[in-house]
């Protein structure tokens, strides 16, 4: 990430994606695992508390991450204000534009890491 | 809006807020006959071959053209197949075609459908498109277009072909081991015309899917910065990139179920240790992305219609851009949705439910977009709006069934029925084949010159949205009464007469439909008056395409400080068109098109693209002989080709690729001088390899998972008696050897760089000798502690891993010796050094693959 | 076609012959009253199938509204108009028709999905029933260990062999424990519940509580090769006292009648594939035909079991069946064949 002189981010493509990021990550390690702690698939009645734990952590965390994504956005967007759609050809157009699609991300990737959770909450063995 | 408001002439370096100067126009382009001389130089610069040399161009005109016309080609016969289906399922207990006979039909229908035309037509239409959006010349690679387009058109018929000799594969589409991969249950060549014709399509893919991230992130017009971006080349960034993360898992699972087939290998045969299941993990992780890759750039589409006919801009341009990058994400979190029926975990399938129902929302949100766009715009409703409407009738539908689907415990009922066929179909067709055909209607005129016909157009409509429902709608209803996928006939007596009978009836009125919208765009039109100029009075740059079609694209590379720039930079196209902007000339008589900054689309390079050539088909020719003498066990000419093909590639980039220019920089126009030679990152050929090798760095990381998924469903793993292979001593050595070449690799870009080319050729060379020595270490290590692949699984991924990286350090010697060649030859100095800097990338890849690889297959036994 | 489907679907439970009348009026009644026919979703004969269908009437509704909802402000918005809508109203639209309604509504069905997964895959009663998908049939074993399902095994040996035909106990929750020996295949029952695939090398496990007695239909529901479309079986629910004397009745040997047939099955080496408890017969690769004549149907769930049939089978199985595994017997005359149906169809 690119700091301005003002402290501000210099928003990017990358700083962009990285709410969904965070999402693909959450979403790749909570699937590791239960695939790890059911395979090989026996013992489908045990109760596996530990993965359903380390789930909620790294869904903590996440939502975490995600949050202070969306938050930065929406501070820079709102400390130099300009309401959409951005559409001149300006700096100041162009980062408020990347500011204001992070910010929407990341309440996508917000509500995504939440639907990917529950399924920890509600089944908790490996039938 | 039209005719837009502003001073003329526009002060371009105040409306831009550019920090590059920008002059006025230079006035020699205010006279017609200057212009003219110009106009003569560019038609000759960027003239399409004639003759037999007609099919050596590379113009994304022309390659685009084929690309499309070839994919629709495939569609039609696709089509055909369909029929066949509908009319074998029309009544109960059929024998119009056999069961083998309808099982080669399915599969073909299937595969040709989505491989040889859904996402060949993306990457048709937006190589035709793209560059016009951008108001750029061409792609920054036209040889590699048609390189692509040779190689779909290679593989394409050569696995549609295989239907007339009776030898298509019959496993489905899906082609799920093992009984693909064995020959008592699949005798003869069906899963491997299959496998190697649609690995070598996917290379295509992958090619133009480099073409394009490229293309839209570094071709854009000055000016045009991220926001500004038209919203196709928004969906074009998106898909292309998912194209790059989707593609690859499926072509290492070819590479798996190849050396299965071919050799052996156990990695599905329960028997040795191997699990069929891998395979569907590595063909969803493609297969659900690729609905997304099929269904986005058709959206794409509607995109850029429906501001036209609601005569405003899009309200909720960055909406947009959250939906289609929100769905790029989530899409590569549903595969498992393929697989809910396959008893993994519950837990399991919840995440990935979960993610299928989340995926609907970035979907909402376009759709709202779209309509709130046309609430609040003041609509003019013609053919293509109405296969708009038509589109989203149906695709919600299809959207609403697949949100039933995503539910696991109704998907055990509906999953592998008629109703998932019912719910695919309103999903694919609605998604992608009614805004493609809107796309024709609309987009016609910049490619044909005239508009289609009006009456044709609804005719068209009708038939095929009726037609449509008719034939689908039903099999919601004869799934859910218990009929399931695949069959090639059905009993009596169950309910499933009349649905299917009247399926089979509205899938011929369907074709029908399509048939009108075939006979439209082919028939003779010579009454018909040409359309003029921008004739839906759009507003974004596709449109300024000339009445009487040129090769060269635009007039001039327009400076561009809005979205929709027709209607709001006064006198945009009189700019354009008298050569005001940039490079209205071709002084040098060489094609050229300019390079920007990826966020705000400062010039940063007169970019020299190449012209006509024969290298691209040769090397499509050479490679596809490759993967289909390999088909038929034909060893000794596989190895001649895949010599042929090597010496075509290189010939083409020694002969094609960065050119040292006869001067450092070049007067574009305005004032503004641009390099004509740029290496390291700011270079269009450094972001290729690197996005070529995120898309190869994929394929490797899903052969690795291969190798994590048997260890967790083994106890043992290593299993007994393999403990101590392939060992530690041969792998180690191999690693200090890899790191040296590494470390050689980027010493010779850094001593070029600084002008100490002895000691830089000294280091190619030597970098290059070390790599074969690595590859050989690593290769002597599971043969010196007796692995046998064919014996178990864990031999088989082991040796797996090791082949695929020594081969890329084969590659990666022939890289660096090629470098040495082009350092003698002159053709790489200090000064312009493209070559080494993206051999230099290169190898950052292969350092990491070799040290994942050896960490895996040598360190990981010891912990596990 | 809710309320036609259960107001017509009482009355017919099967339908054969209302098609060939041709009538459409007639046809239309026995397209609905099939509704509730044997291989449908909707039959209500299980606790699985029962409550998703329940949630799948939700769903069409709620869907169907929604589409409604959405197709016609399509219509409307893209009708010409004199004046546009304010800006606001479109942003208000994306808001809560594009975000604020899909969120809360699939977080709300997503729930409602993940709570019915786990009393699905709960555990069972008694003993398993073990099912071997095998081209293109279904090798059944009852009385099996419950409860051993995983990767990188196979199904656990032993039990009472029979096939093509499961019987079930009503109102018991039955685990039937999924394998293959060849390629994926998967069972599906849409009367009683969904489907679970039964692939190689795997053990999977589906527990079916069926809540009404009778005959229900049974099919592959995965691409396995030629006859896919002709892997079918039949599952009868009985009362738990019938089932406990069905299963000691398959235990029990062939009760054999010492005719010609069964010197000609032998002598023919059926038995090579085929076993018919109590004779020589201890064939391994088809199925078990100790009890065949007590089943309804032939051919892996596609003939009527009428020694007719049998004989039309046995003569030329790839005609009746296309892919079929067993060889046809054309060499065999019809006093043959007929003497061989007639002993099978006699093993009750």
């Amino acid at each position: 990430m690119h700091l301005l002189p003002s402290g501000k981010t210099r928003d990017n493509l990358w700083t962009l994606i990285t709410p969904p990021t965070v999402w693909a990550w959450h979403f790749l390690l909570s699937y590791i695992t239960a695939a790890y702690a059911c395979a090989p698939n026996d013992a489908i009645f045990e109760a596996i508390p530990g993965p359903r734990l380390l789930v909620a952590v790294l869904t903590v965390v996440a939502l975490a991450i995600i949050a202070w994504c969306g938050v930065r956005a929406w501070r820079e967007w709102q400390s130099e204000y300009v309401a959409p759609p951005f559409n001149e050809a300006s700096p100041a157009h162009r980062e408020r534009f990347l500011e204001f699609s992070t910010l929407l991300l990341a309440g996508l990737s917000f509500v995504g890491v939440v639907f990917v959770a529950m399924p920890a909450l509600f089944v908790v063995d490996c039938r | 809006m039209n005719g837009a408001a502003g001073a003329w002439p526009v002060d371009y370096q105040k409306a831009a807020n550019a920090d590059w100067p920008i002059a006025p126009s230079d006035p020699r382009q205010e006279d017609p006959e200057y212009r003219k001389v110009q106009e003569e130089r560019l038609e000759r610069v960027w003239a399409t071959p004639k003759g037999w040399r007609y099919w050596s161009d590379v113009n994304n005109t022309t390659i685009g053209v084929w690309y499309t016309a070839a994919s629709f080609g495939f569609m039609l016969f696709a089509g055909v197949l369909g029929l066949m289906i509908r009319a074998q399922l029309a009544v109960p207990d059929n024998d119009f075609l056999s069961a083998t006979f309808y099982n080669q039909v399915y599969t073909l229908h299937g595969t040709v459908m989505m491989f040889l035309f859904a996402v060949p037509i993306f990457e048709a239409v937006a190589i035709i498109l793209l560059p016009q959006m951008l108001g750029a010349r061409d792609l920054p690679f036209p040889r590699l277009s048609a390189f692509g387009f040779w190689c779909f058109i290679i593989g394409g018929v050569f696995v549609a072909g295989s239907i007339f000799f009776d030898s298509a594969p019959t496993g489905g589409w899906f082609m799920y081991p093992p009984l693909t991969t064995q020959e008592r249950f699949t005798p003869g060549y069906g899963p491997d015309v299959w496998l190697l014709g649609l690995s070598f399509i996917e290379v295509a893919s992958i090619a133009a899917a480099v073409e394009l991230i490229v293309g839209t992130l570094k071709c854009r017009p000055p000016g045009m910065r991220i926001n500004l971006m038209p919203l196709y080349a928004w969906y074009v960034l998106v898909v292309a990139t998912m194209i790059l993360f989707a593609f690859p898992p499926l072509i290492a699972g070819d590479i798996l179920f190849e050396l299965e087939r071919l050799f052996g290998w156990p990695f599905f045969d329960p028997e040795r240790g191997g699990d069929p299941v891998l395979w569907q993990h590595l063909f969803w992780i493609f297969g659900h992305p690729e609905v997304y890759i099929v269904f986005l750039p058709a959206i794409a589409l509607i995109a850029m219609i429906v501001p036209t006919f609601a005569r405003r801009p899009i309200l909720g341009y960055s909406w947009i851009v959250l939906a289609a990058v929100g769905t790029g994400f989530l899409s590569f979190g549903l595969w498992a949705h393929h697989m809910y029926t396959t008893g993994l975990p519950a837990m399991s399938l919840g995440f990935f439910s979960a993610a299928s129902e989340a995926v609907a929302i970035p979907t909402g949100v376009q759709i709202f977009v779209f309509l709130a766009t046309l609430l609040t715009g003041r609509v003019t409703y013609q053919v293509p709006m109405l296969f708009v409407l038509g589109s989203l009738g149906v695709f919600v539908f299809g959207g609403i069934t697949g949100v039933m689907v995503a539910i696991a415990p109704f998907d055990w009922q509906a999953h592998d029925s008629y109703f998932v066929v019912a719910h695919l179909h309103y999903v694919l067709v609605g998604g992608m084949v009614f805004p493609l055909v809107a796309g024709v209607y609309y987009f016609w005129p910049v490619v044909g010159q005239k508009r289609l016909s009006d009456k044709l157009g609804r005719i068209a409509f009708w038939l095929m949205f009726v037609g449509f429902n008719l034939a689908f709608a039903p099999m919601h209803w004869s799934g859910l009464m218990g009929m399931p996928r695949r069959v090639w006939t059905y009993p009596a007596g169950l309910g499933l007469e009349w649905p299917n009978l009247i399926s089979s009836g509205g899938g011929f009125v369907f074709a029908a439909g399509f048939l009108v919208v075939v006979f439209d765009v082919l028939r003779p039109k010579g009454h018909v008056p040409v359309a003029e100029r921008n004739t839906w009075n759009a507003g974004t740059l596709e449109w300024l395409a000339e009445t009487e079609d040129k090769n060269w694209g635009v007039r001039s590379i327009p400076i561009v400080t809005t979205r929709y720039p027709l209607w709001e930079q006064p006198r945009f196209m009189e700019d354009v068109d008298k050569g005001r902007f940039y490079l209205p000339d071709a002084e040098e008589n060489l094609r050229e098109t300019l390079v920007t900054s990826v966020l705000d689309a400062k010039p940063i390079q007169c970019l020299r693209v190449p012209g006509p050539s024969w290298m691209p088909f040769w090397a499509a020719v050479f490679l596809g002989a490759v993967f289909i003498l390999a088909v038929f066990h034909l060893w000794m000419a596989t190895i001649v080709a895949m010599g042929l093909a090597l010496v075509a590639i290189i010939v083409w980039l020694w002969r094609g690729t960065s050119f040292v220019p006869e001067k450092k920089e070049k007067d574009v126009g305005r004032g503004l001088s641009l390099p004509l030679y740029m290496s390291g990152p700011q270079s269009v050929s450094w972001w290729a390899m690197f996005i070529t090798m995120t898309g190869d760095a994929t394929a490797f990381l899903s052969l690795v998972f291969g190798y994590y998924f048997f260890f967790t469903i083994h106890q043992d793993f290593p299993p007994p008696g393999m403990e101590n292979a392939p060992g530690q001593l041969w792998p180690m050595l191999s690693l200090a050897l890899f790191a040296s070449a590494w470390g050689l690799a980027v010493a010779a870009n850094r001593l070029n760089r600084a002008g100490r080319v002895p000691l830089a050729r000294l280091a190619m060379g030597g970098g290059g000798v070390l790599s074969l020595l690595a590859a050989a270490a690593l290769l002597w290590a599971p043969y010196a502690t007796g692995l046998d692949p064919v014996v178990h699984v864990y031999p088989a991924i082991v040796w797996t891993l090791a082949i695929w990286t020594a081969v890329h350090a084969a590659v990666g010697t022939i890289m660096l010796f090629y470098c040495l060649a082009r350092s003698l030859a002159g053709k790489l100095t200090p000064e312009y050094d493209i070559d080494i800097c993206n051999v230099a990338l290169y190898w950052h890849f292969m350092g990491g693959t070799a040290l994942v690889t050896i960490g895996t297959i040598s360190l990981f036994p010891l912990v596990a | 076609m809710r309320s036609v489907g259960a107001g017509e679907g009482r009355r017919a439970h099967r339908c054969e012959g209302a098609f060939a009348r041709g009538v459409p009026i007639l046809a239309f009644l026995a397209f609905a009253g099939c509704v509730r026919g044997p291989q449908s979703t909707f039959a209500g004969a299980g606790t699985e199938a029962s409550s998703v269908e329940g949630l799948f009437w939700w769903m069409l509704w709620g869907g169907v509204a929604i589409w409604i909802v959405v197709l016609g402000v399509g219509v409307y918005a893209s009708r010409p108009r004199p004046a546009a809508h304010d800006e606001i109203v479109g942003k208000r639209m994306i808001l809560w028709g594009g975000v604020v309604f899909p969120t809360v509504t699939l977080a709300i069905l997503l729930g409602f999905g993940l709570a019915l997964m786990p009393p699905f895959r709960g555990p069972a009663e008694g003993q398993a029933i073990a099912v071997s998908g095998e081209r293109f049939w279904w090798r059944v074993a009852y009385d099996v260990e419950p409860g051993q399902t995983g990767v990188a095994r196979g199904l656990p040996p032993g039990g009472i062999e029979s096939a093509n035909e499961i019987v079930l106990p009503l109102g018991v929750r039955t685990e039937i424990l999924l394998g293959s020996p060849d390629v994926i295949h998967s069972f599906w029952v849409p009367a009683i519940a969904g489907k679970v695939d039964a692939i190689p090398g795997r053990v999977n496990r589906i527990v079916l509580e069926p809540t009404k007695t009778g005959v229900f239909n049974g099919v592959c529901a995965e691409f396995c090769g030629d006859a896919h479309a002709q892997m079918a079986f039949r599952v009868v629910v009985v009362t738990p006292e019938e089932y406990a004397a069905e299963v000691a009745r398959q235990a029990s040997p062939a009760v054999l009648t010492g005719t010609r047939g069964e010197e000609l099955f032998l002598a023919n080496g059926c038995g090579a594939c085929h076993s018919v408890r109590g004779t020589e017969a201890q064939g391994r690769v088809g199925p078990d035909l100790t009890h065949v004549g007590s089943r309804r149907t032939i051919a892996a769930g596609i003939l009527d079991n009428t020694p007719e049939n049998i004989a039309q089978f046995v003569r030329a199985t790839g005609h009746v069946k296309q892919g079929v595994e067993m060889p046809a017997y054309p060499m065999l005359d019809d006093d043959e064949l007929t003497a061989i149906a007639d002993w099978l169809g006699a093993l009750q």
